[in-house]
């Protein structure tokens, strides 16, 4: 090798130097020009090899440069080296001979060393081992022993002094530059179309990759192995590829082809967040002076991060969160107090946390039951308004009442506003009742379940005459309202004209009820208690008699009887002067009725006309009286012998007396 | 040939046409009791002769030299013939008194073949409960009905007859008797309607 005792000087001064890293806590302005020097004779020996194609600068200028201008060189040189890398390296990825498995660490470790030899080989040859490790793009089974080692020095070399003097320039870049793109690679920007699946950024690295390759694939064989398992742009990660068994496509499974589920950006965020968080506070003194390379630090952090969570996720079968979330909090813890005794192995804490886990469900599946579990529950046995802290689900077995959103509001308000439009109103149409006419009532025969009273030839009778009589009605009643309608106006008007003296009807006497009760009675509403005091007094009824009580005869007095007797004959010539006086007056009046009617004047009469012989009296000789018995026939019979006997010797008498005495006859 | 001018002889009623309408024996005791009710209108307002023979036991009408109408037997004869089956007097007039009141009969087995408990059913159906249908119909259709065990004699005007004739065979056929009563309302009042 040509320039070999410059790459012996260069490790010589990097090993003295790391070999006493106190040193580094001042500045060392012997140690930068030296490390500027090795940086040129590493720069030269790489511009000397033919291998890799690099920026146009043949030698890297260091007299009078500044920093930067030394970076910028630099800078021309990687990227153009770059671009050689990424080539090489995915033809070396191509490779099927090369694997890596997870569990073999030393393998891998060695696999990781050997390819970093490979590496190394095509960067800068003198860089450290750790800074090597460090440096590879898209490293996820990096161990943790390895980022502890150079997390320390890391941390060594980030101390709290100026940062671009003590720190390998190029290496820091470096660093700077993958740890951006794995960022941007893994983290990326988040877009709005991110989500769990699907980041933009990852897509347009995709992108970008794809394009390059199409640009080697022209260089390149056109000859496709179709049955070639193509590698998805998550695992472009070569390290990944050699990690893990190849797949046949068949074979394949969800985790190869997406990454887990939970939203590992957010709790990696989160996370990160946390740790951030955590850091500022432990080293707010340290970061006071070192903010933009803290800031980077964190970044890259955070990518170790993320690859290792992502690595966790892929290789533990648990893949969950807390996985990610204690990495990060044993690594907080490392980063703030690193006891390098206390480092365990991957898999050890994996086991660990297993145990854990294991015992926790252990412990949960002895102890009581929450009371969520427990099926029926009272509410003495759950406590106080536990069920409004819970979502429950019960059927409900009435319909509820519609949820009033805005929506239906909506809805409501344009149907009315349709309505409005159309005048489609809901008014209550008027129900009318409904009239029947008379001649359909008259239609309607109502069923008569008796016998009819009327015989058939009545009945026809009425029909006939009904038909013939309708006819006649009708004429007339219309006439007659006219006629009596004009009488009435007619009258009116009569009246009107001739009663100018208005007289009023006589008084009807009017019939009044008078009740002979006390007024209060009358006025009293209620009937009051009727006894017989309030009826009429037996002196009301009949009038007493002045003389006082009635008397029987046996009770009389004289002088009651006397007075009696005069009273009596006192009444009866009243009477009988009375009666005279009519009789006169009759007399007077119809001669012929007075005397007719009188007793005397009769009597008067019939003596005179017995004297003067025109009449004569029939005697009641008791002939008309029935006989009962012998007795009173043969008594009667005697008696009418005597009487005869008599009446001859009176008869002789009187005449003797009549012809004696007859002064008037001689008179004259 | 020659033939004789037609002689124009006022028409007469032919004599001594008589008509004779047996009396049963279980109505020979209404036949005596409204005699009178019966003669009277013959005799007077139709200037019939009319005599019962007791020996036959029919109802004899005759015309003569008074009766001024051809068609007055005819109406006499029915006039008592309707009695005789069992109509009222006076249902039996209108006869007289109306030209076009018919009579009709038919038996309960003329519509359908009953027999025993059925046809007394059917029978039942028709008169109802205390005659209840049977007047109904006769007052809806304006008839009169004479139910005689298995015959049914319906008098009236030739619409009406066919009306309740409808009504008593659908009886007759099984329908309830509150159907019957509808349909014939519906028919009675279009017929109605009509005139």
């Amino acid at each position: 090798l040509p320039g070999l005792p410059g790459i012996q000087t260069c490790l010589r001064i990097a090993g003295a130097a790391a070999a006493r890293p106190e040193c580094f806590l001042s500045v060392q302005d012997g140690l930068a020009a030296d490390f500027r020097a090795m940086t040129k004779t590493l720069y030269d020996l790489n511009k000397g090899s033919t291998i890799v194609r690099g920026g146009p600068l043949k030698e890297l200028v260091i007299e009078n440069f500044d920093e930067e201008q030394i970076w910028q060189q630099l800078e021309l040189q990687n990227n153009a080296v770059l671009d050689f890398f990424k080539k090489s390296i995915s033809r070396d990825a191509e490779d099927e001979d090369l694997c890596l498995l997870s569990d073999q660490e030393e393998d891998g470790s060695d696999a990781e060393t050997s390819s970093d030899k490979e590496l190394e080989d095509n960067i800068m040859e003198a860089e450290t081992e750790e800074m090597n490790v460090y440096t590879k793009d898209k490293d996820k089974t990096k161990a943790k022993e390895k980022q502890s080692k150079l997390r320390e020095s890391i941390a060594q070399k980030y101390s709290d002094e100026d940062s671009d003097i003590d720190f390998d320039i190029e290496a820091l870049e470096h660093q700077a530059k993958t740890a951006k793109e794995t960022t941007m690679r893994k983290k990326g920007r988040k877009s709005v179309v991110d989500d769990k699946f699907f980041k933009l950024a990852e897509m347009e690295a995709f992108l970008e990759h794809a394009e390059k390759e199409d640009k080697e694939e022209e260089e390149e064989d056109d000859d496709i192995d179709y049955f070639e398992d193509i590698i998805s742009d998550d695992e472009e990660d070569f390290e990944e590829t050699k990690v893990k068994p190849i797949k046949s496509s068949r074979d394949m499974t969800y985790k190869d082809f997406f990454d887990p589920v939970d939203d590992d950006g957010d709790d990696d965020l989160v996370a990160n967040d946390a740790e951030e968080d955590q850091e500022e506070e432990a080293d707010s003194a340290i970061e006071e002076q070192n903010e933009g390379s803290m800031s980077e630090f964190e970044d890259m952090d955070e990518m170790v991060e993320h690859m290792k969570s992502k690595e966790a996720s892929k290789k533990v079968t648990f893949s969950l969160p807390d996985d990610s979330e204690t990495e990060d909090v044993t690594e907080v813890q490392l980063e703030k107090g690193i006891n390098p005794s206390e480092i365990k192995s991957s898999f050890e804490k994996r086991q660990e946390k297993m145990s854990k886990k294991i015992k926790s469900l252990e412990e949960a599946l002895l102890e009581e039951k929450p009371w969520q579990l427990k099926g029926e529950v009272t509410g003495q046995k759950r406590p106080e308004n536990s069920l409004l802290e819970e979502t429950v689900l019960f059927d409900h077995a009435v319909r509820m009442a519609p949820v009033i959103t805005e929506e239906t509001t909506f809805q409501l308000e344009d149907l009315i506003k349709q309505r409005i439009l159309d005048e489609a109103w809901d008014d209550v149409v008027p129900k009318e009742k409904p009239k029947e006419e008379a001649f359909e009532y008259k239609k309607r025969i109502s069923l008569d379940h008796e016998k009819s009273k009327l015989s058939l030839a009545e009945i026809y009778e009425q029909e006939y005459m009904k038909l013939h009589q309708q006819k006649t009605e009708e004429e007339e009643n219309p006439e007659h309202k006219e006629i009596q309608e004009m009488m009435d106006s007619l009258f009116q008007k009569l009246d009107a004209l001739c009663n100018f003296h208005f007289t009023p009807k006589p008084p009807v006497p009017e019939v009044k009820i008078v009740s002979n009760l006390p007024a209060i009675s009358m006025e009293e509403v209620a009937p009051v208690a009727v006894s017989d005091a309030a009826l009429l007094a037996p002196e009301e009824i009949k009038e007493k008699n002045k003389a006082g009580d009635v008397k029987t005869d046996a009770e009389k007095t004289p002088t009651d009887k006397k007075r009696e007797l005069r009273r009596k004959k006192l009444r009866k010539r009243m009477k009988r002067r009375e009666k005279e006086k009519r009789q006169k007056l009759l007399e007077k009046m119809k001669p012929e009725q007075g005397t007719k009617l009188s007793k005397k004047a009769a009597a008067a009469k019939l003596k005179r006309l017995t004297k003067e012989g025109k009449a004569s009296l029939l005697k009641d000789e008791g002939k008309d009286k029935a006989l009962k018995s012998s007795q009173a026939f043969f008594s009667q019979l005697q008696d009418q012998v005597r009487m005869q006997i008599k009446d001859a010797s009176k008869l002789k008498k009187k005449q003797k007396k009549e012809k004696a005495i007859s002064v008037h006859k001689l008179k004259l | 040939p020659a033939s004789r001018p037609a002689v124009s002889r006022p028409r007469q009623v032919g004599k001594g046409e008589l008509r004779k309408i047996p009396v049963p024996a279980n109505r020979y005791t209404p036949l005596k009791e409204n005699w009178m009710k019966i003669f009277t209108p013959i005799v007077e307002h139709l200037q019939l002769q009319i005599r019962f023979n007791l020996k036959t036991r029919n109802v004899e009408i005759k015309t003569c030299q008074e009766t001024k109408d051809l068609s007055a037997l005819t109406k006499a004869a029915d006039f008592v013939k309707a009695f005789i089956l069992g109509f009222q007097v006076e249902d039996a007039l209108a006869l007289i008194r109306l030209d076009d009141l018919f009579l009709e009969s038919f038996e309960v087995t003329d519509v359908k073949p009953l027999k025993g408990d059925h046809l007394s059913r059917a029978i039942g159906r028709i008169a109802g409960k205390g005659g209840k249908t049977k007047f109904t119909i006769e007052n809806v259709t304006r008839t009169r009905i004479v139910l005689a065990d298995t015959k049914i004699h319906i008098l009236g005007s030739f619409q009406n007859i066919k009306m309740a004739r409808t009504a008593i065979c659908n009886l007759i056929l099984g329908s309830p008797p509150s159907k019957v009563y509808g349909n014939i309302r519906a028919v009675a009042s279009r017929a109605a309607e009509r005139f």
